[in-house]
């Protein structure tokens, strides 16, 4: 007889004879996707349960050690503990992916139950094994304690600010999203299962065994012969065998007789019934190799007589060959920085180093695809819903007609620039047209690890000078980045990086070469930070070498070279009004100065929007529907909370209140395209269509309540940030636009009753495009404009100057500069969370590669944790005089991440007189 | 913040007497055993001795040997003082972070077959506890399994997979305490 296991989940018995981790069984038996599948390997902390009181891990448990105990997930929690951690999240701004937040309910709510008021010490450590990639932890903390002060009955439950009756731009606005991440109701695609589509079977790749091989033979019959196997498919199932986000140089899969370019290389991609089936069949397949040498880095990458990793690649309909391995390069310069670095009397040349960084978002990669209409639906986690119907038509050969792929964005896990190019989109799009069946394919960690692209890789020489003032006369550097495998975005990561290694001063001489090599490790593409976290770390390690040559200290010299609105960056464009960089080292001078001989600032700026003459347009309908105003805008809110900001911004246009504006479906069928979320460009670029869209809106709510018809057809208009037309070419005259007015928060037109007005106006369709033309990068002009706007921040990191914990992080201030405010709760966590973000790439985080391999687990990464963070003191300022974009956001994804790292360095300098060159920094108490 | 430790006694007395020791006339005092029976009174000269001097020496009164004549510690009371670690002659006592939850039982270093014959719960070296962590925690260091509570996460992987039940979890969740 076989045995069988018998314990309660949720207070109800439950018997299986499977022995099998409690996460797949609760998942897969009882469709409980709260508990959401992070690792499988006991690192991440997705799949918190509560078991006889204790906070434990459902991948570790298994459901022969659950025989007899008490199984609890979210949905198990009490009605009053839901409530209060629902609030208490929202309101404190813990929830941003989401992906991390059932697990730390979970545990929060098992340690509130056995400690009804627990200290923050206490708090961190029961969350110590949970990874959470996007808050810092620190708004997870608040949250806990409030939902214990809630339970404890000495806190409130406001259900107002839930309801949001005031969510205009500026105000705390209760995330959309909140409610359904707590809770564990939130859709992300691998919650999607059996019970949604009864037809589903999964896909799965089996990937090269070596970095660079020649793939000789690929035996897939006795998978194929396994019960319960559909197919196994390679390159000759796949129409066009190359994707890429923007350089096309991607192989789906490798053929037969081709070479592998790394360890994430797809050989072929077997299709079964379930999941078990799937692993069995991917053990059967039998691939014969010829192992070649693997180009290891930049300098092999470069040597003389070296594999060429590719003979060439497409890019925007042009078939390049390469000679070599350089993948991208550029050369911005501008001046004579020769010239004025001889003049100058005080140089530094110094040499850095920063590694791959891995994202290590929560939510691995998943997609499910199923034919649709004559072509293929993908729902998927991504970071452009019409990047990925490009990449997908374009494998599939519809080019022509790639409205055939539909792509729908589901929550989204975080991403963090990771989840940019397609990953499983592609493969289960394939496999669903193949067999004509509904397909999931999801990577395990393991594969998410070797896959995706990472932050690239810099090896850079930096040549800074300034005069006897400390003022920055020039700067000579080069750049190099190890893309890895496959091109991703290294050229505009590239760019970024190169456009960017002048730092947010204002100086006139700069000659700055990058080089992106192909090599076979994992690709490298966009990461939070788009190259400028490698730029300015080295930018402002030499910025604080040239202090002490001066004489001056690290604050002063850069306050003497800060930008400030009407001066001129180095790139030649002029800072408009908005620009609030001194404003940041204001609010960090006292702290700076009390600390000075322990503590480092680094003063750091970021783009926001793609900008250099790029089509970089927002796009944004709202619909009435049921009384609702329902924004239809194709962006990836991978969890910084664009959706929010886009509610907020019809709140502030129109005076609705949150439960009469609702986000609609995000796919490329139902909603227009608004690019990519990347590059800081959402709350801008989308911020402002969306704002646009509302005034449509708004203008027709004042007619109706003036007594005036609804409009007879969809009203459309569009703006370049300076002048608005209606799509018949007729300006625009809302009222409040021509004096600008209406475009600063706070002080809009609005219906008397905007509840009522928008009931007449039930069906009724508006529509905004947003596209404000830029320069491309070296456009001959006296000035040109190559961004939007930008972001800035000044970071000073305090370190313990002696006993036991010297040389630890006591406390980060973080000042930043993202333009109007729009969320106060949302703006605290994505900034702890960037700097915490930072403080890992300074001191922890790693990759390690062995032969082109990567040697790390998720849980050896060197991601913080809860009990590792610092204070971080999460400032902003605020011009009086904004950009009239968007209510003057400037958006704060990236800038929030890059500032932390040079700080930290700088910091370390102060205290021992080391420079430390290369990350992680070495010899600190961090040290691993 | 500084951690809090406790004692934790690596040996869970299932290995057998030898036939020619009776445990109930053994002393009191563990290096008195030592003095009489250097290899130890067990099948598994690695064991505890059961003479209760950690007993003696603990101030708390923290530590004490069952029946089966094996030290345990009780986790709220000790204050991680250290004293019966020093005073063990087995050197199967040591210290480990009072919130971290995982544990190794056992204190052999002996190869895999010898140590099969003495004892039912003993670390064979096996490394199935090296393969699943994720954290890099926990490493064969001559037959025996070994965690580094600076890395470790206290997931409980290494005790969920451990065939020989050697690994603990002081909350008696994924394997006994």
């Amino acid at each position: 007889m076989s045995a069988s296991y018998s314990f309660f989940v949720n207070g109800e018995e439950h018997t299986t004879t499977e022995n099998k981790s409690l996460l797949r069984y609760l998942r897969d038996d009882l469709g409980l996707t709260s508990v959401k599948d992070g690792c499988s390997e006991g690192a991440c902390g997705t799949c918190t349960v509560v078991i006889d009181g204790i906070a434990t891990k459902g991948c570790v448990m298994t459901t022969k050690l659950a025989q007899g105990r008490q199984v609890l997930t979210i949905e198990g929690l009490s009605e009053d503990e839901r409530e209060a951690f629902v609030y208490a999240f929202g309101s404190v701004g813990a929830v941003q992916c989401g992906f991390c937040i059932p697990g730390m309910v979970m545990s929060g709510a098992a340690l509130v139950r056995q400690n009804p008021d627990p200290s923050e010490e206490e708090v961190k450590y029961a969350i110590r094994g949970n990874v959470c990639r996007c808050t810092g932890y620190k708004k997870i903390i608040e949250g806990i304690m409030l939902a214990a002060a809630i339970l404890r009955g000495e806190r409130n439950i406001e259900p107002d600010l839930e309801r949001g009756e005031n969510y205009g731009v500026g105000q705390r606005a209760f995330r959309v999203d909140v409610r359904r991440k707590v809770l564990g109701q939130g859709v992300y695609p691998d919650d999607l299962t059996r019970e949604n589509y009864p037809d589903m079977a999964f896909a799965s790749a089996v990937r090269s065994k070596y970095p660079r091989a020649r793939v000789l033979s690929i035996d897939a019959s006795k998978a194929e012969a396994l019960p319960g196997v559909l197919g196994v498919l390679t390159a000759k199932d796949v129409p066009v065998n190359q994707v890429g986000h923007l350089i096309q140089d991607w192989d789906v899969m490798i053929a037969e007789g081709d070479i592998t370019r790394c360890v994430g290389d797809a050989i072929c991609l077997v299709v079964a019934e379930s999941e078990s089936v799937l692993a069995k069949a991917k053990k059967l397949v039998r691939i014969s190799y010829e192992e070649l040498e693997p180009v290891r880095n930049i300098e092999e990458a470069r040597a003389e007589g070296a594999p060429q990793v590719h003979e060439s690649f497409n890019a925007f309909g042009n078939h390049v060959i390469l000679e070599d391995n350089v993948c991208q390069s550029r050369h911005v310069t501008r001046g004579n920085a020769k010239e004025a670095i001889a003049n100058s009397p005080y140089v530094v040349t110094q040499h850095f180093e920063t590694p791959f960084t891995e994202h290590a978002f929560l939510e691995p990669e998943c997609a499910v695809a199923f034919p649709y209409k004559g072509g293929v639906k993908i729902q998927s986690t991504d970071q452009g819903a019409y990047d990925t119907r490009k990449e997908v038509a374009h494998m599939l050969g519809w080019d022509q007609e790639p409205e055939r792929v539909v792509v729908e964005t589901m929550l989204v896990g975080g991403g963090f620039g990771g989840k940019e190019d397609v990953s499983t989109q592609h493969l289960a799009a394939l496999a669903a047209l193949h067999f004509g069946r509904t397909v999931k394919c999801k990577f395990t960690r393991q594969e998410s690890i070797l896959f995706h692209p990472k932050r690239h890789a810099m090896d850079a020489t930096f040549t800074l000078a300034c005069d006897e003032d400390g003022i920055i006369t020039g700067l000579d550097c080069e750049i190099n980045f190890d893309t890895g495998a496959y091109a991703s975005l290294c050229g505009p990561v590239l760019e970024r990086a190169c456009t960017h290694a002048v730092g947010p001063y204002t100086y006139q001489n700069t000659d700055i070469r990058g080089f992106g090599y192909y090599t076979n490790n994992p690709p490298a593409g966009a990461f939070r930070g788009f190259g400028v976290c490698q730029s300015e770390f080295a930018l402002e390690g030499c910025i604080d070498l040239l202090a002490d040559k001066v004489g001056i200290s690290p604050w002063e010299i850069r306050w003497r070279n800060a930008i400030e609105p009407g001066k001129v960056l180095p790139n030649g464009q002029i800072a408009d009004c908005s620009t609030a960089l001194k404003e940041t080292l204001l609010a960090v001078k006292d702290v700076f100065e009390k600390n000075s001989s322990h503590c480092g600032i680094a003063c750091a700026m970021k783009n926001a929007g793609v900008g250099v003459g790029l089509p970089d347009a927002g796009r944004a309908n709202i619909r009435v529907e049921d009384g609702r105003a329902v924004v239809y805008s194709a962006t990836s809110d991978i969890g910084q909370g664009c959706n929010t900001v886009f509610l907020q911004d019809v709140a502030e246009a129109t005076g609705l209140p949150r439960y009469a504006i609702a986000n609609g479906e995000c796919s490329t069928e139902n909603a227009p395209d608004s690019g990519t979320t990347s590059g800081s460009r959402q709350t801008v670029v989308t911020g402002e269509a969306v704002r646009g869209v509302a005034f449509l809106l708004r203008d027709a709510m004042l007619s109706v309540e003036a007594g005036n018809g609804v409009p007879a057809q969809r009203v459309f208009a569009r703006g370049d940030g300076k002048a608005i037309e209606y799509g018949d070419g007729t300006p625009y005259d809302g009222v409040g636009y021509a004096d600008g007015s209406a475009l600063i928060a706070g002080h809009g037109v609005h219906p008397k009753d905007p509840v009522a007005a928008l009931r007449a106006l039930e069906g009724c369709e508006f529509g905004y495009e947003y596209f404000e033309p830029t320069d491309k990068l070296g456009a001959d002009l006296p000035n040109p404009k190559s961004h939007i706007c930008y972001g800035f921040s000044s970071t000073v990191v305090v370190l313990e100057p002696d006993g036991p914990d010297r040389g630890r992080i006591r406390e980060i201030h973080a000042a930043h500069d993202a333009g109007k405010v729009v969320n106060p709760i949302a703006i605290q966590g994505q900034i702890e969370g960037g700097v915490l973000m930072g403080m890992g790439y300074a001191l922890t985080e790693d990759f390690p590669l062995k032969d082109c391999v990567p040697q790390a687990k998720y849980g050896t990464l060197g991601l913080l944790r809860s009990t590792d963070i610092p204070q971080i003191h999460a400032i902003y300022v605020e011009k009086d005089h904004l950009l009239p974009v968007a209510y003057g956001g400037k958006g704060i994804g990236e800038i929030a991440t890059i500032g932390t790292a040079p700080a930290v360095q700088n910091a370390y300098h102060r205290l021992d007189g080391f420079v430390r060159e290369s990350l992680p920094l070495r010899d600190t108490p961090y040290s691993r | 913040m500084a951690r809090r430790f406790v004692a934790v006694v690596h040996c869970q007395g299932d290995s057998a007497f030898r036939d020619d020791i009776d445990p109930n006339t053994l002393p009191h005092d563990c290096d008195a055993i030592v003095g009489e029976h250097p290899l130890g009174v067990r099948e598994c000269h690695f064991s505890c001795l059961g003479g209760g001097t950690c007993e003696k020496v603990c101030p708390e009164g923290a530590i004490h040997v069952d029946e089966n004549r094996v030290a345990h510690v009780d986790r709220e009371r000790c204050t991680g003082c250290g004293a019966c670690v020093h005073s063990c002659p087995q050197t199967i006592i040591t210290l480990m972070p009072a919130d971290d939850s995982m544990w190794v039982k056992c204190s052999n270093h002996e190869k895999v077959v010898p140590a099969m014959k003495k004892c039912d719960s003993v670390c064979v070296g096996c490394k199935t506890c090296e393969r699943v962590c994720p954290a890099d925690a926990i490493h064969i260091d001559a037959f025996l399994a070994k965690i580094d509570y600076q890395k470790c996460l206290s997931c409980g992987m290494c005790a969920a997979k451990c065939p020989m039940g050697v690994i603990h979890d002081v909350n008696g969740i994924v394997a006994a305490d």
